[in-house]
């Protein structure tokens, strides 16, 4: 495994003359992980959080950042905040600049960028998010999504290793936090570690690596989400509900069902139990192929006239900057989010899709492809769209 | 939110890309020109040429125009009446004595003097208006800038336009919640609304002003806040639009110098 990046050893935390907030907390994070940080209101969620970027500072204990302890002076607070970016809960806190981009330029500036990298760094960070042409937008303009995609690209602008995210679905409507996760998932994909805290464990279930249940300041189960979120006794206690396709696992096993050892952590997934659990193939037909379309690579027109030679074909983008692409052709999009699983589910019925996506996430389809092949012994065949040949 | 704000309307309307210098040459030199005009022909065809390019050029709805010019006019119109009534010379038409001290009339020389003022606040409301419909302020804080007014007034005045819009959403809030549990009922009830409302407020703003310290302290805050975008870089056909009006303008100032509304010189 990779190397630890975030420790905390034995933490204690009390708000002056309030009670105590966090109460012996160790557990440590790895480089490139993603975490949730799972507990109801209360609980010491974003009280951790604010201890990762000494932000805070622990009464007792000890915090961690690349196997060193934190140093609270000003120098290495500042050294420290620039590879641990948070993103606050509320990106009307967050945002203090008057346009989008001074918001995102904010951190640059602050850390001496000369002008020609304070924008190079904000261009980046807005296509990162999907907000280019919004520079000078004013903030209060804003939906609450692209409020929380500045406050993101204003933490990202500083490139950090580590991005801290306070509740980052609080206050979106499903596919906007559908997005916002897809977000991260991309951002992870780039190496970076996420550590999340919410309340929201459907969401949280399928995302996560690892999560953290947190009550009443302590840790109350550590551990990948399926095993964390799988106890009734822990959830129950953390007043949290389990996860429906966890639920529905469980529910199929105690009446006898035989299934896999995998937990199921998506529709798919579950399908695929179900499909198990009746002992049939998982499919009758020959599957369905995909095809994967980089818009990296150009010819974005070869695609388009490919698109309208095929036009039942459903089309899925993944990546914001591809959604983003995708929207600018008027390209009908049938899925915008959990789009590799959604093809899959095509295939399984036999028939062919397709997907637009970035340079980085390529990779990432024929990996999760060939992984569900695999632990089904089938072939869904994928295959790369060349401008050149067709 | 439903209040929507000047600003709104600055931000979206169809002048924005225009340089702003040529807009504030625009509308500054308008003013002055008002003030320079010895009568009132010139502010009229000001005013006139102002709101046909804020109707059409950047195309502001009629009715938030005409609402926009409906305080100013009232005012106006008071004011104006008064000047009339007050000042005196030339021929009278009316005149009534109502206490010893204390005489109303009506002459060419106070109707002439009172609409000479009448069409100088017309005109000079429309290039105020022309501004703050044209000129959002996010592209005032560019030409600031430029013109070298200290940071720290820059910033604070940056700061204070993006707390406005929190503050604002912030009350707007707190007020409908009040409404909604019927909260200004009777007098007594709305004094006492009115006051918790100012108090939610005060404290509302006050925890956004820590938090916006540890917002900029999360993200390495040093002092230094006022990066902004460029202007846009000055068009040829706004160039001489804005010459060309102002030209004119001139030009009418010049030749109207001696006329009055009801002849007869000042």
């Amino acid at each position: 495994m990779s190397s630890i990046i975030l420790e905390a050893r034995d933490i204690r935390y009390h708000y002056p003359r309030g009670m105590e907030a966090i109460r012996g907390i160790s557990f440590h994070i790895r480089r490139g992980e993603k975490i949730a940080i799972v507990g109801p209101n209360g609980a010491g969620k974003s009280t951790l959080l604010l201890l990762f970027n000494g932000m805070i500072r622990p009464d007792e204990g000890m915090m961690l950042f690349d196997n060193e302890p934190l140093r609270y002076d000003k120098a290495s607070l500042r050294t420290l905040r620039k590879r641990v970016g948070f993103v606050l809960q509320n990106p009307d806190r967050q945002i203090i600049a008057p346009t989008v981009f001074q918001d995102v330029a904010f951190g640059p500036v602050n850390l001496g960028y000369s002008e020609s990298e304070v924008k190079h760094a904000v261009e980046g960070a807005l296509r990162y998010v999907g907000l280019e042409g919004f520079e000078r937008r004013p903030p209060h303009q804003l939906s609450g999504g692209e409020k929380k995609r500045v406050a993101i690209a204003g933490v990202l602008s500083m490139d950090p290793d580590v991005l801290i995210i306070d509740e980052p679905t609080s206050g979106l409507d499903p596919s906007g936090s559908e997005d916002i996760m897809e977000l991260l998932d991309e951002l992870n994909s780039q190496g970076k570690t996420i550590i999340i805290s919410t309340h929201d464990i459907e969401l949280a279930y399928p995302w996560a690596d690892r999560a953290i249940l947190l009550l009443k300041g302590k840790i109350l189960q550590e551990d990948v989400p399926d095993v964390a979120f799988g106890s009734p006794d822990c959830v129950r206690k953390a007043h949290l509900s389990m996860p429906t396709l966890l639920e529905l696992y469980f529910e199929l096993q105690k009446r006898g069902f035989f299934l896999p050892e995998r937990k199921p952590r998506t529709v798919l997934d579950m399908l695929n139990v179900i499909d198990r659990a009746f002992r049939n193939r998982p499919c009758y037909t020959e599957p369905g192929s995909i095809m994967v379309f980089n818009v990296d690579s150009g010819g974005f027109k070869t695609f388009e006239s490919w698109l309208q030679e095929h036009p039942d074909l459903p089309v899925g983008a993944m990546g914001t900057r591809a959604k983003q692409l995708a929207r600018d052709h008027q390209i009908h999009m049938d899925f915008t989010y959990g789009v590799i699983d959604k093809c899959i589910l095509k295939a399984l019925l036999g028939e062919n899709s397709a997907i637009v996506t970035t340079e980085s996430m390529v990779r990432r389809v024929s990996e999760r492809v060939e992984a569900f092949g695999k632990e089904n012994d089938l072939f869904i065949d994928v295959s790369f769209f060349d401008a050149s040949t067709t | 939110m439903y209040e929507e704000f000047l600003e709104d309307i600055a931000q979206t309307n169809r002048l924005r890309e225009v340089n702003t210098y040529l807009k504030l040459i625009a509308g500054t030199g308008a003013i002055l020109l008002c003030l320079l005009s010895s009568s009132y022909l010139p502010p009229l065809f000001i005013a006139l040429v102002l709101s046909g390019a804020i109707l059409f050029l950047a195309r502001i709805d009629a009715k938030t125009y005409g609402e926009l010019f409906l305080v100013p006019f009232t005012f106006a119109v008071m004011s104006v009446a008064v000047i009339i009534l007050l000042s005196g010379g030339g021929e009278v038409y009316w005149s009534w004595s109502p206490l010893p001290w204390l005489s109303l009339s009506l002459t060419s020389e106070s109707i002439n003097e009172g609409f000479f003022v009448f069409c100088r606040v017309i005109g000079g409301m429309s290039a105020l208006i022309f501004i703050a419909l044209t000129t959002p302020m996010t592209d005032l804080f560019v030409v600031m800038r430029q013109c070298r007014v200290p940071e720290v007034v820059l910033d604070l005045a940056m700061m204070i336009y993006r707390s406005i819009f929190m503050i604002m959403d912030q009350l707007v809030q707190i007020y409908q919640a009040q409404v909604m549990r019927l909260g200004y009922g009777s007098f007594r009830e709305s004094i006492q609304s009115f006051s918790t409302l100012c108090g939610a407020v005060f404290i509302g703003s006050w925890s956004a002003g820590e938090d916006l310290i540890h917002a900029m302290d999360a993200r390495c805050y040093e002092g230094k806040f006022a990066v902004l975008g460029e202007t846009r870089p000055i068009e040829m056909l706004p160039l001489m639009t804005v010459a060309l009006f102002l030209g004119l303008s001139s030009l009418v100032v010049f030749l109207a110098r001696d006329l009055t509304l009801l002849g007869g010189g000042p």
